[in-house]
């Protein structure tokens, strides 16, 4: 066997192993963030990694394929790794009571204002941009 | 018996334990999520709910139970480097609409931020309380490290980033049939920056568009919370 039917090989294998590329962004991840931490970087790992697997696509080193099902693991499955900081709240037995509804007003009114203005922004720039789009269009 | 206690209180069998109730619950929450899609049986909702069930009938301590369970929190790293990948997909849509995610994303930050902070205070809350509350409307790998930085706890803005994300999408559906929105990318913008992968998930309901941009916007924020607060604590 050539070392290129060897690689085809392993390219087929790693195609359709998830645990393979699960694995594979979590080193890129732990590379990166150990990285970070010893050039003293202000920013965090999972940042700095994003930004080499970035760059690994966009430089074509990695195909989007090669790794969908890793990255629709760790995508589809994320919000279960946020569950044990979520449960936090058990140790914090103040917020059963009036402060917790001050915190739920605040997270009510402020999601309300963000939604308002972002949409509204975004909507009135869209407008205006195609009008002025479709009016040069039109002078040309 | 006394063995059997013994191996029960040992710290792998605890950490098994915990883990497994946690994935278990996880795993039958999302089926019945995906089965009656009510806006509390959220995963990040109802999952937390049910094991907290469990965390105060038997009276374990967090702190217990989060040593038990940190291995899943590490992999919110390797989470965060995947998004490099949905980025990569949408490029070319933020090569084309780049002014428009600038403003929407810039806007909407600042006025989480600020709304936060302003309510808060309105409402007598302050100290590490309300820094926890700033990154609150932001994907929650990027709102924890924003909220280390700034001074809040970041398990305490996980709390608060859930609550935005059960709330986030009820209240996108009812904002998009009511403001007078023409373009698909305000309703995906309004509910990708308000309301994180939650709203994200609500605007892929509205339609493929509403979606993508969403998605998009919540990384292109979240990122944006996250070099804001290092060039904050930089300067402090």
């Amino acid at each position: 066997m050539t070392t290129h039917a060897l690689s085809v090989q392993f390219r087929r294998k790693f195609y359709g192993s998830r645990l393979a590329q699960i694995a594979l962004l979590y080193f890129v991840w732990l590379a990166s963030s150990s990285l970070a931490r010893a050039v003293g970087l202000p920013i965090p790992g999972g940042i700095v990694g994003m930004a080499v697997l970035y760059a690994l696509l966009a430089s074509k080193a990695v195909s989007l394929r090669s790794l969908r099902r890793g990255v629709q693991w760790y995508l589809g499955e994320m919000l279960l790794f946020f569950v044990p900081a979520v449960l936090s709240f058990t140790a914090h037995p103040e917020f059963f009571g009036l402060l917790g509804l001050k915190i739920l007003a605040v997270i009510l009114a402020g999601t309300v204002s963000v939604m308002c203005v972002t949409a509204l922004t975004v909507d009135l720039f869209y407008r205006w941009r195609t009008r002025h789009e479709l009016t040069e269009s039109v002078l040309e | 018996m006394n063995l059997l206690n013994q191996f029960w209180n040992s710290t792998p069998a605890q950490a098994c334990a915990w883990s497994l109730a946690t994935i278990g619950l996880y795993l039958v929450v999302k089926r019945i999520y995906r089965r009656w899609r009510r806006w509390w049986q959220t995963p990040l909702a109802l999952t937390p709910a049910l094991l907290s069930v469990l965390i105060f009938g038997l009276h374990i301590p967090y702190r217990e139970y989060y040593h038990a369970t940190s291995w899943l929190v590490v992999l919110i790293g390797p989470a965060t480097v995947a998004f490099a990948a949905p980025i990569y997909e949408n490029r070319a849509l933020i090569r084309r609409h780049w002014p428009i995610l600038c403003v929407g994303m810039i806007a909407g930050s600042g006025v989480a931020i600020l709304t936060s902070w302003a309510f808060a205070t309105l409402l007598g809350i302050d100290g590490v309380l309300r820094l926890s509350l700033l990154p609150r409307s932001i994907s929650m790998p990027f709102a924890m490290d924003v909220s280390r930085d700034i001074g809040g706890v970041a398990d305490v803005t996980s709390v608060f980033v859930a609550a935005t994300g059960v709330l986030g999408p009820v209240l996108g559906e009812f904002m998009a049939a009511r403001l007078p929105l023409r373009s698909a990318m305000s309703r995906g913008a309004m509910l990708g920056v308000a309301a994180h992968a939650a709203g994200t998930a609500k605007a892929h309901e509205l339609g493929s568009e509403e979606g993508s941009i969403a998605g998009l916007l919540m990384i292109l924020v979240g990122m944006l919370n996250v070099f804001g607060a290092a060039i904050f604590t930089w300067l402090r």
